[in-house]
């Protein structure tokens, strides 16, 4: 009796020992090895990024391991698999982080373990890093700052400098997010006759924003233009605008220059959106950890050009 | 009584098939990368097993009495903003950690006072209060996180006592207590005949409504202490903070033999699940699997412990009484 529950028990760990035999042929190899751990890989904006990461580690004979937590909001969770690639011994780290401060104990792990780390996309919270006594060798990503204000100028620009302006916010705290949103307010404050009537956060999610556009266009009758920190909210925006029968009164601008968005534009339903390219973003990391590996210097700031769909 | 020292055999057979499955899975990662037998990388994986370990005590003493708690994960954000939010009103680090553990134990409290008095299906009361404390965590925190806790508090992740990281002692001492409360202590064997017999329990004179509500306050406890190690580890609470956490908890316990239907099972076997989780992430990730297949393996083996929990079941039921 319980020598077929060990062999059942066994079962399960031929399973594992399966998947190992499986990689182990391709993380046997001398070649250098670089991590790119990614916010989730559930989201086109990254998979993009990993794409670009992989066709830059393979023209460089880089070995190039790519992981990601479940969720987006699990910032334990990608603590763990940056501690575990530390124990990997990886070359470089290539990090987006979950949460810009919440991850410095593991980048702190990270140089400790002598490994560069480079951030892209979000920043890591300089002062919460410099606190910890940490570094990161060079941040790669996109002036959101900079997107939010082409957004800001765009919507001032369309509305001739008048309008009430409802504003989707993304996840509370998250930098990428925020500094969206700075560089949006900023743009406005230059046309006093912009005036933000709503601003609520949807958590980057479609569904809340859905639900928040409802509420903020039964509260704000008179709105003509929205403003959502990423186009997944821009995109539940505009499905609650049209539910309203509002679709023709109000302008929605989103940010990332997802097809999804884009195609929404082209039909009109959606006025523009702010393009990053994460395709780009994922190669350059991956060019700077080899730079890096091979004792080169790397600027601290490498920005990726942004643009304005519409 | 015959039947019952059988159960205890197959309980304790089924600890040691768990603890051979923990050992052939180390001897597998061993054997596949060079990176998992080293002492920093074992440290390593302690270390991470301690959050789903730590909740996944209270979650083996309800699924001992039958019973589910869903709330964990949300209890686990509402403690740490509790604890976040006091601390920013100047309260004293050891109030406000108090104060974060009365909150886990209160809202657990609630939990099976919905159940005991209320009469409702443990999965109703507890999913309903899975959300009510994610919205209060919100609320009380505005939807962002705090961070820049007190070095005290940081020292509890990042503390080494004779070289075994401080997570990994606290999560050991927690499951040594909660052994012998189980096994050597009154209310440890009134879970257990709670969950092998509810009625009869209750006819032979034991107040199964304390003590059932008794065991939700425990697991509230225990996601007030995991939250305590999560603010610890990433410096700060976040509302979002414990968002599948009752699963992984779930699974730890299944994993580790203790039968949703109550009555038989383990906190052993608990512990030894948290850990085979907790190995199987760490090598998959050194190995460098994609993340998509981590997740199908992790599947794979929960359902496979649950395929073994059952035919063991089956067999017991078979077996003369």
């Amino acid at each position: 009796m319980r020598a077929l529950s060990l062999i059942q028990r066994f079962g399960a760990f031929a399973l594992v020992l399966a998947i190992s035999a499986c990689n182990r042929s391709t993380t046997a190899g001398a070649k250098p090895t670089v991590a790119l751990v990614v916010k989730t890989l559930n989201n086109q904006f990254f998979i993009d990024m990993e794409a670009g990461a992989k066709a830059a580690a393979d023209s460089l004979g880089i070995e190039l391991l790519v992981q990601a937590p479940e969720r987006e909001i699990d910032v334990e969770r990608q603590m763990q698999i940056v501690e575990n690639l530390i124990q990997r011994k990886v070359s470089v780290l290539l990090l987006v982080p979950n949460g810009s401060r919440e991850i410095v104990p593991a980048v702190v792990k990270a140089n400790a373990a002598r490994i560069p780390v480079v951030a892209v996309d979000t920043r890591i919270d300089a002062a919460a890093l410099t606190a910890a006594g940490g570094v990161v060798a060079s941040f790669i990503g996109s002036d959101n700052e900079d997107g939010g204000r082409m957004a800001g100028a765009f919507l001032v620009e369309r509305l001739a400098g008048t309008g009430k302006i409802a504003v989707l916010e993304g996840v509370p705290g998250h930098e990428t997010a925020d500094a969206r949103l700075r560089g949006f307010r900023t743009a406005l404050g230059r046309a006093p006759g912009m005036q933000i009537v709503a601003s609520q956060p949807a958590n980057m999610e479609r569904d809340q924003a859905f639900n928040v556009t409802q509420n903020m266009l039964q509260a704000n009758p008179g709105i003509t233009a929205l403003f959502a920190c990423n186009d997944v909210m821009a995109l539940g925006a505009i499905e609650a605008i049209a539910a309203a029968g509002k679709a023709k009164a109000i302008s929605v601008v989103g940010f990332d220059a997802q097809d999804d968005a884009r195609k929404a534009i082209a039909e009109q339903r959606m006025s523009a959106t702010i393009a990053q390219n994460p395709r780009e973003m994922g190669r350059i990391a991956v060019i700077t950890a080899h730079r890096l590996m091979q004792g080169q210097a790397v600027a601290s700031e490498q920005p990726v050009a942004i643009s304005l769909v519409k | 009584m015959i039947a019952r020292t059988t159960l205890r055999r197959m309980a304790r057979g089924r600890e040691a098939g768990t603890l051979l499955g923990l050992v052939l899975l180390c001897v597998a990662l061993w054997i596949a990368t060079p990176f998992f037998a080293t002492t920093e990388n074992l440290a390593n994986v302690a270390e991470q097993s301690a959050i789903v370990g730590v909740i996944a005590i209270g979650m083996t003493c309800v699924i001992l009495t039958g019973g589910i708690d869903l709330s964990v994960g949300s209890l686990v954000a509402l403690s740490g903003i509790v604890i976040g939010v006091s601390l920013q009103r100047g309260i004293p680090l050891v109030i406000s950690v108090t104060l974060g553990l009365l909150a886990g134990v209160a809202a657990g409290t609630l939990n099976g006072i919905m159940i005991t008095l209320g009469k409702l299906p443990p999965f109703i009361a507890t999913l309903g209060m899975m959300s009510v404390a994610r919205g209060a965590a919100l609320m009380l925190s505005d939807g962002r996180p705090i961070s820049d806790f007190p070095a005290g508090l940081r020292m509890i992740a990042t503390g080494v006592i004779a070289g075994i990281p401080a997570p990994v002692l606290l999560m050991l001492a927690l499951y040594a207590f909660t052994w012998f409360m189980l096994t050597r202590t009154v209310p440890g064997r009134y879970f257990y005949a709670i969950g092998g017999n509810e009625e009869a329990t209750a006819l032979s004179g034991i107040d199964v409504r304390f003590w059932k509500t008794a065991v939700y306050a425990i697991s509230g406890l225990s996601a007030g202490l995991c939250s305590v190690l999560l603010v610890a580890r990433l410096n700060s609470a976040q509302p979002v903070a414990g968002i599948g956490y009752e699963l992984d908890a779930i699974a730890a316990v299944v994993i580790g033999g203790t039968s949703l239907l109550g009555g038989t099972g383990s906190v052993i076997g608990t512990l030894i699940g948290a850990l085979i989780m907790s190995v199987l992430r760490n090598g998959l990730n050194l190995l460098g699997v994609s993340s998509y297949l981590q997740q199908v393996a992790i599947g794979a083996v929960i359902i496979i412990a649950v395929l073994i929990d059952m035919a063991l079941r089956r067999r017991v039921q078979r077996s003369p009484r």
